[in-house]
C-alpha cells in the first residue's frame, strides 16, 4: 500500500462532499431564522422565518423592554407577519422561540418607534423634530397623505427588503473555499508544530 | 441541528462551555501527526457536510457527518469538530459564538459515543461487515445528537417529549443518508487505509491490516 494511495481516500471524501454540495441548486441554504420588525403607522409590524425562504407561522412573539419588562406578547399569522401595538416609547426587544433550538431576536429602536408615544425615557428626541415638517405639508393636503405615502413606500420595499435579507444569508463559493482554507492553514500548522517538535526531540 | 445564540439559559451554556473544553483537552492530548492529516480533512469535511440540506416537508435539515469523524479520529473528534463549528459560525452564521460549547458537545460527544459503541463491528476483519456496523455509527450518532439537542433544550425549560420527537424525526432522513454515507467511507477506508481504523484504539506505530 503506497504512501500515495493512502492519502488519496481523504482527498477523495473531500472531493465528493464539495461536489455534493456545489451540485445541488440550493445547497448552499442557511437554515437560521431571520426576523424583520418596522414600524406601520401606529403599529408595529414584524415577520419571522427561516433564512431559506419559510416564514414560522403561530409562533409565539415576547416584546421586551430593556430592562426585561414584558410590555406584551403576540403571535404570528400564518405567514409568519406579526403586529403589536406600543404604548411605551422604549426600545422594544422581539423574541420568537420557533422550537429545535430556533430564537429569532430583533429589537426596534425607540427613535424607530410609530410617533406620538409618551416618552419612556429613550431617545424621543428625535421623533419629535419630524411632525414639524410634516405638519406644514399636511395643511393643504388630505391629512393622511403621509401616511399613505408611507404605506405605499413600505410595500415597494418589502420585496426588496426580503431579496436584501436572503442575500445576507447566502453562501457563496469563496466563503466555502475560505473556511476549507482556514482548515487546512490550521491542521498544517499543528502539523508543522508537531513535527518540529519530533525533529528536536530526535536529534538535539 | 445547532442551538442558536439565546435559545439557552447560561448555565447550560456554561455548563456546555466546561464540557466542550474537557473533550477537546483530551482530544489535542490524543492528536498525533498520524491522525493530523485525518482530523483536518474530517474538520472540513463536516465544514462542508452542513451545507448539503436534505429536504423535508416545508422545512430542510442539513447533513453532519460527525459519525464518520467519531469513527477515524475517536476523541480527537472534539477539537475536529469545534474548528469545523467555529469556521460555520463566522462564515455561515450557523450557531453562534457563545453556544460554540454547547454545540460542540451535542455534536462531538455522540459521535465519540456511537464509535465507541460499534468500535468492534467497525474493525471487523471483513469489510461488508465492517460498513454495516460503521453505518450503524454513523446512523447513531445522529440519532444520539437529536437526543442530545433535546436534553439541552430541556434544561433550557422546553418540554423534553415534543422538542426530542421535532427534531428527531426532522432528522430521520439524514440518519439514512449519513448512515449510507458512513457504511461506504468505512468500507473504502477498510480497502485502501485499514490502519486508520485501528487507530482508533492503539497508538498508531506501525498499521495492523497489511
Amino acid at each position: 500500500m503506497t504512501a500515495r494511495r493512502r492519502a488519496a481516500v481523504p482527498a477523495f471524501a473531500l472531493a465528493f462532499a464539495l461536489a455534493f454540495t456545489l451540485a445541488l441548486p440550493g445547497g448552499a441554504r442557511a437554515h437560521k431564522v431571520v426576523a424583520a420588525v418596522y414600524a406601520e403607522g401606529r403599529v408595529i409590524e414584524g415577520e419571522v422565518g427561516f433564512s431559506n425562504g419559510d416564514m414560522a407561522a403561530d409562533a409565539d412573539v415576547v416584546v421586551t423592554a430593556p430592562d426585561g419588562r414584558e410590555l406584551g406578547r403576540t403571535r404570528t399569522d400564518a405567514d409568519g407577519l406579526f403586529t403589536f401595538t406600543p404604548t411605551e416609547a422604549v426600545d422594544h426587544h422581539f423574541t420568537a422561540n420557533l422550537g429545535a433550538g430556533h430564537v429569532a431576536q430583533v429589537t426596534l429602536p425607540a427613535a424607530d418607534l410609530p410617533r406620538g408615544l409618551a416618552p419612556g425615557g429613550a431617545a424621543p428626541a428625535r421623533m419629535d423634530s419630524t411632525p414639524v415638517a410634516e405638519a406644514g405639508a399636511s395643511a393643504a393636503l388630505p391629512p393622511d397623505l403621509s401616511e399613505q405615502i408611507a404605506a405605499a413606500v413600505r410595500r415597494e420595499v418589502k420585496p426588496l427588503r426580503k431579496e436584501i435579507a436572503a442575500y445576507r444569508e447566502r453562501n457563496d463559493l469563496q466563503a466555502i473555499l475560505g473556511g476549507i482554507g482556514y482548515i487546512l492553514g490550521l491542521f498544517g500548522l499543528g502539523f508543522y508544530l508537531m513535527a518540529r517538535r519530533r525533529l528536536n526531540r530526535d536529534a538535539p | 441541528m445547532h442551538i442558536v445564540d439565546g435559545a439557552l439559559s447560561t448555565p447550560v451554556v456554561v455548563a456546555g462551555a466546561a464540557l466542550a473544553a474537557g473533550g477537546i483537552a483530551l482530544g489535542l492530548r490524543r492528536l498525533d501527526m498520524d491522525r493530523m492529516p485525518a482530523a483536518g480533512v474530517l474538520s472540513a469535511t463536516f465544514f462542508v457536510a452542513s451545507l448539503i440540506h436534505v429536504p423535508i416537508g416545508p422545512s430542510s435539515v442539513h447533513l453532519i457527518m460527525n459519525g464518520l469523524a467519531g469513527i477515524v479520529l475517536g476523541w480527537v473528534a472534539f477539537p475536529a469538530l469545534f474548528v469545523g463549528l467555529v469556521l460555520q459560525a463566522v462564515f455561515f452564521g450557523f450557531g453562534g459564538l457563545t453556544v460554540l460549547g454547547v454545540n460542540t458537545v451535542t455534536i462531538a460527544l455522540p459521535a465519540v459515543l456511537a464509535a465507541l459503541a460499534c468500535r468492534r463491528g467497525v474493525t471487523h476483519p471483513d469489510a461488508r461487515v465492517a460498513a454495516v456496523w460503521g453505518g450503524l455509527a454513523g446512523a447513531l450518532s445522529i440519532a444520539l445528537t437529536t437526543a442530545a439537542v433535546a436534553l439541552v433544550l430541556t434544561l433550557s425549560g422546553e418540554a423534553f417529549v415534543p422538542a426530542a420527537r421535532l427534531v428527531f424525526v426532522a432528522h430521520l432522513p439524514v440518519m439514512a443518508i449519513e448512515g449510507l454515507l458512513t457504511a461506504a467511507a468505512v468500507f473504502l477506508i477498510h480497502r485502501v487505509r485499514p490502519d486508520l481504523l485501528g487507530l482508533f484504539t492503539r497508538p498508531a506505530v506501525a498499521g495492523e491490516g497489511a
